[in-house]
């Protein structure tokens, strides 16, 4: 059941990796490429619908499977550059408190403490907002703002390695305190580090969702899944497959990096405490 | 009859390895049966499949397991829950494993006494600190208040030997309850656990990897390698006549202040336990062996001397080659 | 011997007071788990240090590596201060073997790079290393093939061999070694001892070895430190401690070694109950309340600093 739920969330993440990295290869039509003559044509499935368009169009006409593709890649770029941003800042943060302990762990701990005083929400929105919406600009506020996560649990982790004798038995070897922590402590700490990978990445995608639903994430004509929902929502009554497919698009995507991550905490946790 | 505890030809596998391989025990009343041998040689799984704490996937099966008299191998779940904790207890390595962290040493005392006994909480909680007083915890009635990380080690060894007896067990397994101790917090708890044996005439089997121990308090001993008893007798006897090689090398391993001129080498055994599988035969030991032939390869006689004491090697009570 | 002796270790005053808070609101609390030790190890002998649990052991081994500075007195390993020593010389100089075989190992690291680490750092190339380890592999009694695996792979006894052919690796001069055959199985305690006392020949180390059992360090050692709460209360010769135990803890330790002899039952503990607290030492002689023999005298006044501190030492009275 577990290797099951694990296999499945690995399969759903590996295939938007592959949506996202084999975009331009994959996409049927362009997705910037509009057809006022075709607008809103239903998915295949629908009364009306063709093989032309598998997902139909848009308002503008655009093919909706072409931006869905796309728009997967803007989901995995954002997800995995806010992760690497977030969980270099919070592993070093946390690491070096848990390792050094006493001052160092003093302002670790007040750093992370001003982090969590912040509406996280209310503050990429703000920031967007005045610096002027862009991918980038969603990366790296999202990146910035997301990493305390990281720092509590390399910290927490950190300090129960750090006692172990192998970290003293290292220290005896003449080893420096950089090569202690990164031959000795991250390796050790590392299957906890990517659990927090994954729950971040999941929720850096529906962030940004949410940030271009409300016209503040990735610019237009960028396909953002966020950005498509909010520019479907006026037809959500008339035509409610214009927001169902990027909806239920980010619903599994979200799903499976959760999938994969409960599966790896279990599955890693078990082989380390053998 | 006087047994407490019969076991005959207990088998015990987890998949591909035979963890125990027919062993036959006998422990009476009021009598200490010491279980010795290295680790990983199915002293643990053979107690816990007594108490029916084998972990699901383990294979288990026993010609005879009785208690009292009365055979327990098809004893429900049920009805198992009822003997264990009441009739037989059993108390681990490390305490902590033993006694939950969230809850106070009363609670998890009390809780024992209401279950099996139905006792009142005002009488359990007189039952436990006269019990806790008995194993010489000071401050009993404070104890009961405390949680099992505010104890030393010494202090949580008494707590969880007087749960265990709470209930007056006839059977009382104790899992290498000293060896996470020092030296003289050992001797401490063993005498402790000699009185109290004798006060109740309780049956104990106690496992351990140390001969020096086993010598101090067994009456009788069973000497295990690679899940088979291999030589099994009085203690006297065994210690007096070591006939089984690996006995032999048990008894030169322990350190002894005096014995041994300084700079001396103390006897030991080269080389590890093997982990034995299915289609094993001859005899387990022959690969440390400093005696063992091509022929150790071939099923292994028991020898059986005078008053119960019995070996399985193919050098027989004499030394000599007893041909299999 | 005569003049020239040379020692290796050098502690005069040295204390590690540890600071511990109770509760949120309680004030801190002093655990004396040194007090005040002064004693010399002359190169090339051992010393072992026996004790019960909490008494200090294994604080002092990590003042000896240097993983914890000193609160107060001074310590020279090898006639120099660690702390200003370059850390490949340190290494160099002196090795740690740990009591749990469990986690003195990375659990991610395979055993020939845990092994070839310390030499490593000292920046030896790969081929060389892998040459020393199949070496020391050789030296403390493992297969080869041993290297490609990772810790969880090996039982306690081999997994301690494998932490000693890490410290040897750099041909330290001094080895110390806590509780190391504390976790293991008897039979393989008898295997790790004369394994260390052959290494001890070969490589001429200068080893402390602590353990809390006093018959496991008689092979070993050429002196024996007997610690309590903190301090040496009898630390003489190998054989005199053996012959002649003057510290009543001393004959206590001793009597609680249970040798395999039937019929002898249980030692009667001359010891009183009880477990000793370093956040609250006291007054007088520090084991006075467990001491069979204690006076008036031991309640009031410590007893006078030497090998044995006992006021009762000399006479031997009650032996
Ligand atoms: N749950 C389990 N699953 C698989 N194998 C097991 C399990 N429990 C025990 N074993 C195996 O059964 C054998 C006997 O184990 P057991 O715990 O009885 O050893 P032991 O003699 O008690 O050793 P120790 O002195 O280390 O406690 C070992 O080889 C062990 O690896
Ligand atoms: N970092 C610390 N902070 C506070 N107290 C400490 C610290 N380290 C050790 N202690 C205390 O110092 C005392 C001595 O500890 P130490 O670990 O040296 O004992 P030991 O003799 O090695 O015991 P064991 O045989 O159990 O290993 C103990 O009471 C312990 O609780
Ligand atoms: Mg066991
Ligand atoms: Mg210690």
């Amino acid at each position: 059941m577990r290797r099951a739920a694990l296999s499945l969330g690995a399969a759903i993440v590996a295939f938007a990796a592959i949506l996202a990295i084999f975009a331009p290869l994959l996409m049927p039509h362009d997705p910037f490429a509009q057809d006022l003559t075709h607008r809103y044509t239903p998915p295949f499935w629908l009364p009306g619908g063709s093989s032309a368009h598998w997902l139909g169009t848009d308002g503008l006409g655009r093919d909706y499977l072409s931006r869905l593709i796309l728009g997967a890649r803007i989901s995995m770029l954002i997800g995995v550059s806010t992760v690497i941003l977030s969980g270099i800042i919070g592993t070093t943060l946390g690491v070096l408190g848990g390792y050094f302990g006493g001052r160092t762990d003093a302002v670790v701990m007040f750093i992370i403490s001003c982090r969590l005083a912040i509406p996280v929400i209310l503050v990429a929105l703000t920031t967007v907002f005045m610096v002027g919406s862009g991918l980038w600009v969603v990366v790296l506020t999202i990146g910035l703002l997301l990493w305390e996560r990281f720092a509590i649990v390399a910290r927490a982790a950190t300090r129960q390695v750090s006692g172990l004798d192998y970290i003293a038995a290292a220290w005896a070897a003449g080893c420096s305190r950089t090569r202690v922590i990164l031959g000795e402590i991250l390796p050790n700490i590392a299957h906890h580090l990517l659990v927090i990978a994954t729950i971040d990445m999941a929720i850096a995608i529906l962030l940004e969702a949410a940030l271009s639903f409300l016209g503040l994430g990735v610019p237009p004509p960028l396909p953002s899944w966020g950005l498509m929902i909010s520019e479907g929502k006026d037809y959500m009554f008339f035509k409610p497959w214009v927001i169902e497919i990027p909806g239920i698009a980010l619903l599994i995507l979200v799903l499976g990096i959760n999938l994969l991550g409960d599966g790896l905490r279990d599955r890693l946790g078990a082989r380390t405490e053998q | 009859m006087n047994a407490v505890l019969e076991i005959e030809d207990l088998r015990i596998g987890f998949g591909p390895l035979e963890a125990v391989r027919g062993i036959d025990l006998v422990v009476e009343r009021g009598q200490t049966h010491c279980l010795v041998g290295e680790s990983g040689c199915g002293k643990s799984v053979s107690a816990l499949s007594v108490l029916r704490l084998l972990p699901k996937r383990a294979r288990f099966s026993a010609a005879r397991l009785a208690f009292e008299g009365n055979d327990i191998a098809g004893l429900g779940e049920r009805g198992m829950a009822r003997l264990r904790g009441d009739r037989m207890a059993m108390i681990f390595q490390e305490p902590m494993t033993s006694l939950n962290p969230a809850y106070t040493i009363g609670s998890q005392m009390i809780e024992v006494l209401r279950r099996h006994r139905g006792a009142s909480r005002a009488a359990a909680v007189d039952r436990c600190i006269a019990m806790l007083e008995r194993v010489g915890v000071t401050a009993p009635a404070m104890r009961l208040g405390q949680f099992p990380h505010q104890l030393s080690g010494g202090l949580r060894q008494r707590v969880m030997i007087a749960t265990a007896l709470l209930c007056e067990p006839a059977l009382l397994i104790a899992d290498e309850p000293t060896t996470a101790l020092d030296v003289t917090v050992q001797a401490q708890f063993l005498r402790l656990l000699a009185d109290i044996q004798r006060q109740m005439g309780l049956a104990v089997l106690l496992i351990t990897h140390d001969l020096g121990v086993v010598a101090r308090v067994a009456d009788r001993v069973s000497v295990m390698y690679a899940g088979r008893i291999v030589e099994h007798g009085a203690t006297g006897a065994v210690f007096a006549a070591p006939r089984h090689p690996y006995t032999r090398g048990l008894l030169a391993s322990i350190p002894v202040p005096g014995k041994i001129p300084p700079g001396g080498r103390l006897g030991s055994i080269p080389g590890i336990v093997p982990r034995i599988g299915a289609g094993f035969a001859g005899c387990a030991f022959r690969a440390r062996c400093a005696v063992a032939m091509p022929a150790c390869a071939a099923p292994v006689p028991e020898h059986r001397l005078a008053d119960g004491h019995r070996f399985a090697c193919h050098l027989g009570p004499d030394g000599a080659w007893s041909g299999a | 011997m005569v003049g020239g002796m040379n020692h290796v270790i050098e502690a005069i005053g040295l204390s590690q007071v540890f600071r511990q808070r109770q509760g949120l609101f309680a004030s801190a609390r002093q655990v004396m788990a040194v007090d005040d030790l002064s004693f010399r190890v002359a190169e090339g002998s051992a010393l072992g240090i026996v004790g019960e649990s909490g008494c200090g052991k294994s604080t002092l081994a990590r003042m000896l590596l240097g993983l914890l500075p000193a609160s107060a007195g001074t310590l020279r390993i090898g006639g120099a201060d660690l702390r200003g020593m370059d850390r490949r010389a340190r290494a160099r100089l002196i090795q740690p073997v740990f009591q749990d075989p469990m986690s003195s190992l990375n659990p991610r690291r395979r055993i020939g790079a845990t092994i070839a680490l310390p030499l490593r750092v000292q920046g030896t190339g790969r081929a060389e290393c892998r040459r020393a380890v199949a070496r020391m592999l050789e030296e403390v009694g493992l297969a080869p093939e041993i290297a490609a695996r990772f810790p969880n792979q090996l039982s306690g006894g081999q997994r301690q061999r494998v932490a000693i052919a890490r410290a040897l690796i750099v041909n330290p001069r001094i080895l110390i070694c806590d509780e190391p055959t504390s976790a293991l199985d008897v039979s393989v305690q008898a295997q790790i001892l004369n394994l260390l006392m052959d290494l001890r020949a070969r490589f001429k180390l200068t080893l402390v070895f602590i353990s809390h059992n006093l018959a496991v360090v008689e092979h070993i050692a050429d002196e024996v430190a007997v610690m309590y709460l903190g301090r040496f209360v009898e630390h003489s010769a190998n054989a005199e401690i053996f012959a002649a135990p003057r510290h009543p803890y001393t004959r206590a330790l001793l009597a609680s070694v249970l040798t395999p002899e039937p019929g002898l039952g249980l030692p009667e503990m001359p010891l009183g109950e009880g477990s000793p607290d370093p956040t609250n030492i006291p007054p007088g002689c520090r084991f006075h309340p467990r001491c069979p023999l204690a006076t008036e005298l031991c309640r009031n006044q410590a007893p006078p600093r030497g090998a044995v501190e006992c006021h009762f030492a000399a006479s031997g009275a009650g032996a």
